[in-house]
């Protein structure tokens, strides 16, 4: 065989390997926001029965649930961009946080049993929905690194992929609970 | 549970009496074993010598006596400690565990199953032999934790058709639930291609693993230095190990101070700790009383049943569903 020939198909296997592992990665990073949105569609279904659980004692707190409820509906809406899904999720979390954190000024609310298995559905989904979220970075800082790094970039840009935004991961989540904090406060 | 100290508390303070006649026991059994040792010694001498001055001396009988005297020794040894081993077992770390919690059962002649052990997928390949003891068994605040001195081996064979037999793991072997609800497997293993390799071959040995499942990088570096992950899944894989759960591997394994490995797979974790040596036996050579060894034992068993400790503390923090 020729010298050329040889350098060709080697060549062209490189080609070929680079094209596919740009692939699987962004196939990845689909893959896995599907569970991500999987799990928050899990968590906008237990909205309702949380407000109208809830709305009848705090009166204080009118204003968040209506936030709640207005992010659920458009985050119901078809056609959202996973961009805008990244979004109302951030803002969901938060509401949502300060919604569980003024029950404990209800003991009326906190002594309910509902309002009891919701919170324990809600802590859950959020540790499923947390951890989807760090698998989803992970997937995207793979493919964001491909895209910039040196031989892949030349590939990617060729086939015109574009940086993917990673979800910004609270302060909260970070922390790790402290339990005397929470009896002292 | 005890504390630390506490315990060490109770091993010099109630222990005291028992430690005592034990310590009398082994100055005794010392120097019946470093005895018999020296009669041993002088008899493959003595043949040694005989040989050489009646000239049938050769290379293949002096290995035969050399063999033979290696293996007499060793079983001299083993049967001349084999009562005080018992008497400290039963007498010292069975109350040491009694005292830790009430609810453990102690068998020192058992070890953990070998299900547990292939289960675990810890290691690839299933051993040809497995032994152990000192099995620890019991429920702890409703959680259910068994551990176990434990020694996998794989057998060789040679051209020659000789086999030998290889370690695959020496240590302590430990199973528990696990409050979270999961489908898959999850290991984790110290990080020895990253270290060894350094981070960019490392990690692409790692991600090319195929004895293995998918590779699992974690968001926490500290973590990821120590230790490489792998799993059947990517998001499940996160859901176990959540930010406080790898900060408290990581405190643990810095405790521990010796190779960690684990495992998550149906419904119980898997802990593999590498001692590389058969733990809970009586010193001979050394005094019971010595602090060193003492806190060896009491250690050990501190780090292993204190696991479900902290397992137990995020249970309230979770529901399993």
């Amino acid at each position: 065989m020729s010298t050329p020939l040889i350098i060709a198909i080697v060549i062209a296997i490189v080609l070929v390997l680079m094209y596919n592992s740009l692939v699987s990665k962004k196939n990845q990073v689909e893959n896995i926001f599907a569970s991500v949105d999987t799990q928050l569609k899990k968590r906008y279904d237990l909205i309702p029965n949380l407000v109208s659980s809830v709305s009848k004692y705090m009166e204080h707190e009118k204003s968040i649930l209506e936030d709640i409820t207005k992010l659920r509906s458009e985050a119901n809406k078809p056609n959202i961009s996973d961009e805008q899904k990244i979004a109302l999720d951030a803002k969901m979390s938060s509401a949502l946080g300060s919604i569980m954190i003024a029950v404990e000024n209800y003991p009326d609310l906190k002594a309910n049993e509902n309002v009891m298995h919701l919170q324990r559905s809600l802590n859950e989904i959020e540790e499923q929905i947390s951890a989807a979220r760090r698998a989803y970075n992970q997937a995207v800082t793979d493919y964001n690194n491909a895209l910039e790094q040196i031989p892949t970039n030349f590939m990617a840009n060729a086939m015109n992929y574009q940086r993917k935004e990673v979800f910004e991961i609270s302060v909260n989540e970070r922390k790790n609970v402290n339990v005397k904090e929470l009896f002292n406060s | 549970m005890k504390t630390l100290s506490q315990l060490t508390d109770f091993y010099y303070k109630s222990l005291h009496p028992t430690l005592s006649e034990l310590e009398e026991d082994r100055m005794a059994l010392k120097k019946r074993i470093i005895v018999t040792q020296a009669i041993l010694a002088l008899i493959a001498i003595a043949i040694i010598y005989f040989m050489f001055s009646s000239a049938v001396f050769s290379i293949d009988i002096l290995a035969f006596v050399g063999f033979g005297y290696f293996a007499l020794a060793g079983i001299a040894y083993k049967l001349l400690i084999k009562d005080y081993a018992k008497d400290f077992k039963f007498r010292v770390i069975t109350p040491l565990i009694k005292e830790i919690d009430i609810n453990l059962r102690y068998t020192p002649s058992l070890h953990i199953s070998e299900m547990h052990y292939t289960r675990s997928g810890i290691f690839t390949s299933s051993p040809d032999r497995v032994s152990g003891n000192d099995f620890v068994k019991g429920k702890i605040d409703g959680i259910s934790i068994e551990f176990s001195d434990f020694h996998a081996e794989k057998r060789h064979k040679d051209s020659k058709g000789r086999t030998s037999w290889s370690t695959q793991f020496q240590g302590l072997f430990l199973v528990s639930e696990f409050p979270k609800h999961f489908k898959g497997r999850t290991v984790i293993l110290p990080d020895t291609a990253q270290s060894t390799f350094g981070d960019f071959i490392g990690s692409f040995l790692q991600s090319n693993n195929f004895s293995r499942n998918d590779l699992v990088k974690m968001d926490n570096p500290a973590f990821e230095k120590e230790f490489v992950v792998y799993g059947t899944d990517q998001i499940e894989a996160r859901y176990i190990l959540s930010h406080a759960l790898m900060e408290k591997i990581l405190d643990f394994k810095q405790r521990s101070n010796h190779p960690l490995n684990l495992s998550f797979n149906g419904g119980k974790i898997y802990m593999a700790i590498e001692y590389n040596k058969d733990l809970f036996e009586p010193s001979v050579f050394h005094s019971l009383l010595k602090y060193k060894i003492a806190m060896e034992y009491i250690e050990t068993l501190h780090l292993a049943i204190g696991i479900v400790e902290e397992l137990k503390l995020n249970q309230k923090l979770w529901s399993k569903l």
